[in-house]
């Protein structure tokens, strides 16, 4: 039903957890994936290439996730791209200012495919609507 | 490996990755204890523990996640001024640290870590609730090697977090705050946690294993030691410099290709001078390529010696405060690029030489006053490539040798005897250090001077092929210098003969080469000498050495210097210089041999290895009977 050719964008600064998150989006079919070691390269990223989906860290030094999600939604053109936020803390203060900020999703580390299955599709079905 | 099925490989990233992100957090602790407000770096090592933390989750490593998120959490506080830095709390983090690099080195060996020390999670919790950690941890991190921890008196305080993952993930918006979740162990508790000595702070991981193994059953595997333990397998290479070896090797494959065309056109009989001139052409590039294609081979093995000099503000920090000096390790040239194995094979010196600096070397704050030099002592531990060797030095500008008390001291312990000791000039009392069972402090510390001394130190950096030399003023400082080949993988030899058949000595310790003239030969105390510009040398043969007869006079001599002596080989005739790549021997090692090359000619020539010939027992140990070495 998804469209398994969509081009994600994984950003995180430590690469053991790009590969992690790169395996299991590869498990869910999803192989068209590139990566950032931070915000700053990520928007690099994001302006001069084409992605359908950003799945990126909190905690990362240069630019954090939350910087990086609200250059996102302030550039006109980036604006509808899904963001998933991944990070390590479960407090509600941080879930309420990644979904202020326009977060489409939130993942708790660590996470099973599965799980991260469950996150995708509900945004997949909040597009879709 | 069983226990990481099909997680192994990014395992080997996990820990690769850490293990240098849990370095840089080390030494940013370092810098900590001089600026202790600075934000930025108090940031850095929060996400270092936030980094690891999240990794050791996804491999379901539940203490290391445990043991992280509390070190986090206190990070947390600090960088939010609502905790104090106190040398109490920092002792507490770098214990906390330790473990973690401890259980790195479990997980390198494939093994699940067993469950952090209770004292260490109590101790942390004391921290985090603005409470100063209780005596049991304290004390531990003041003495070196206390081998019983009690254990903590209550473990109910801590939240199982395995537990509280799996309640977020499932409800992630719950967002429970995690210290208030009532928590029970679902877990087994340890079987002999208070056995087991998790002191890391006193003896760091890296340093010591050796007295860290004391501990039986499921602790067992926290206990091995990381980093020192086995070596690791995997290597991070420049892309770069892959390409250059690809590249190279394609370009020696069209240079086959055009030696076969050629091959086929000298066979037809076709060999007129241009044909000849394309074949010297091609051999001269093959032979330019196969340089190019072996320094690019090096290349992929070597790494920044930064890596390893990295680990070591900490070790000097840490020894300092035990022993209530004030020291800076400065490092300088970790850019500077060794092979692999060479750098995992010099840790053990290096930690030896850096401890012994801060031990004996510097002198404690009160005497550096009382001398009118700065409380402060400095270290400095440099690297650099001069020529086709890597110079380290460690200086510092401690209390330095006194020749007197080194002579007076090697004679005490009957090393050697008092009229040997007189005969010593100052610089080589220097060299009395390096006789097995020096030690010059009088009272064994627990810090330096346990069992390896600097006769292993010696030892360690002869078998990478390197020398150690030390210069040193009293009252100034001591400086240590290792010199060291690019590589072990290729060797520059001299090619000697002997008995017909020829041998490859290492060039390195080849000082000159004479001709033996036969009235320079002395007979002293029955062996066979020659003086050498004032310095009386023993004669060995080769054959001798070898335990074979002679079937000439010897004509020339090489004048070998390893760090144990002087000596002049006699051997029959040269063949020339040239740097081989030794082949170990299969199933056979016949004293004295290293390995085996070949020759141009193709015939295989024996690397011999000196200073294991010079102890071969079977030989006669090249004494002979001066008569044999004189025409009469």
């Amino acid at each position: 039903m998804t469209d398994k050719n969509l081009r994600f964008l994984v950003v995180d600064d430590f690469s053991t957890m790009r590969r992690i998150v790169r395996n299991l989006l590869k498990e869910l079919g999803f192989t068209n994936v590139d990566e950032a070691e931070d915000g700053q390269v990520a928007l690099h990223k994001l302006k001069t290439q084409h992605f359908d989906f950003i799945v990126s860290d909190w905690n990362m030094p240069n630019m954090t996730g939350i910087e990086l999600l609200k250059a996102v939604r302030a550039d006109q053109q980036l604006k509808p791209l899904p963001f998933l936020m991944i990070t390590a803390e479960a407090k509600r203060e941080n879930i309420i200012e990644a979904a202020m900020a326009g977060a489409s999703g939130y993942i708790v580390k660590p996470f099973t495919a599965a799980t991260l299955e469950e996150k995708l599709n509900k945004i997949f079905q909040a597009i879709h609507k | 490996m069983s226990e990481f099925g099909g997680m192994e490989e990014l395992l080997q990233d996990f820990l690769m990755e850490s293990n240098d992100l849990l370095s840089d957090v080390d030494n940013k602790l370092v810098e900590l204890e001089k600026r202790s407000e600075d934000r930025a770096l108090l940031n850095d090592i929060f996400r270092g523990f936030h980094t690891i933390k999240g990794g050791a989750g996804f491999l379901n490593v539940a203490p290391m996640v445990t043991l992280c998120h509390r070190t986090e959490n206190l990070f947390d506080k600090l960088r939010n001024a609502e905790l104090q830095l106190t040398p109490e709390v920092m002792d507490v983090i770098l214990e906390a640290t330790a473990t973690v690099r401890d259980m790195f080195g479990t997980l390198g060996q494939g093994l699940m870590p067993g469950d952090t020390d209770s004292a260490l999670l109590s101790a942390l919790d004391a921290v985090l609730s603005g409470r100063m950690p209780p005596p049991p941890a304290a004390a531990q991190t003041a003495k070196p090697a206390p081998p019983v921890v009690p254990a903590a008196p209550s473990r109910s305080n801590e939240p199982d977090w395995n537990t509280l993952y799996q309640a977020v993930v499932s409800a992630a918006s719950a967002g429970t705050p995690p210290a208030a979740a009532p928590a029970h162990r679902l877990t087994e508790e340890p079987v002999v946690v208070a056995a087991v000595d998790t002191n890391p702070i006193a003896t760091p991981a890296v340093t010591a294993p050796a007295n860290r193994t004391a501990a039986a059953g499921k602790t067992m595997s926290a206990t091995k030691s990381a980093g020192s333990s086995g070596h690791e397998n995997t290597i991070r290479i420049d892309t770069n410099r892959l390409d250059m070896v690809l590249n190279l090797s394609g370009e020696i494959g069209l240079t086959k290709n055009r030696l076969t065309t050629l091959r086929t056109e000298i066979l037809q009989g076709n060999n007129d001078t241009n044909t000849l001139r394309s074949l010297d052409e091609a051999i001269s590039q093959l032979d330019l390529l196969v340089g190019d294609l072996q320094n690019a081979v090096m290349k992929t093995r070597m790494q920044p010696i930064g890596r390893l000099f990295q680990k070591y503000p900490r070790l000097a920090r840490d020894l300092a405060r035990q022993l209530g000096k004030e020291v800076e390790l400065v490092l300088s040239g970790e850019e500077t690029e060794l092979d692999k194995t060479m750098i995992e094979d010099l840790n053990d010196p290096l930690v030896h030489l850096v401890r012994n600096a801060v031990d004996h070397g510097v002198e404690s704050t009160a005497e550096r006053i009382a001398a009118g030099k700065k409380p402060q002592s400095l270290i400095q531990l440099t690297a650099e490539q001069v020529g086709d060797h890597i110079l380290i030095e460690i200086t510092d500008d401690g209390r330095g040798m006194n020749a007197d008390a080194l002579r007076r001291k090697a004679v005490e312990k009957g090393l050697i005897d008092a009229e040997a000791a007189n005969a010593l000039d100052e610089k080589q009392c220097l060299q009395l250090i390096f006789l097995p069972g020096f030690s010059t402090k009088d009272q064994i510390s627990s810090v330096s001077g346990r069992g390896v001394g600097m006769d292993v130190v010696r030892t360690n950096i002869q078998k990478l092929n390197g020398r150690i030399d030390i210069h040193s003023i009293p009252g100034e400082g001591t400086r240590i210098s290792i010199s060291l080949p690019l590589t072990l993988a290729i060797l520059p030899v001299l090619v000697v003969r002997a008995c017909n058949q020829p041998f490859a000595v290492p060039l390195a310790m080849v000082r000159e080469i004479i001709t033996i003239d036969p009235e320079a030969i002395q007979e002293v105390s029955g062996n066979p000498t020659i003086v050498v510009r004032d310095e009386i040398l023993p004669l060995k043969t080769l054959a001798g050495l070898l335990g074979w007869a002679p079937t000439q006079k010897p004509g020339f001599g090489v004048l070998m210097q390893s760090a144990e002596r002087s000596f002049i080989l006699a051997i029959d005739s040269f063949v020339g210089r040239d740097d081989v790549v030794i082949k170990p021997l299969q199933n056979i090692r016949p004293k004295g041999v290293a390995g085996a090359t070949l020759s141009g000619d193709g015939s295989v020539v024996l690397v011999l290895d000196m200073e294991d010939l010079l102890t071969a027992k079977g030989g006669m140990g090249g004494v002979v009977k001066t008569s044999e070495l004189i025409t009469l």
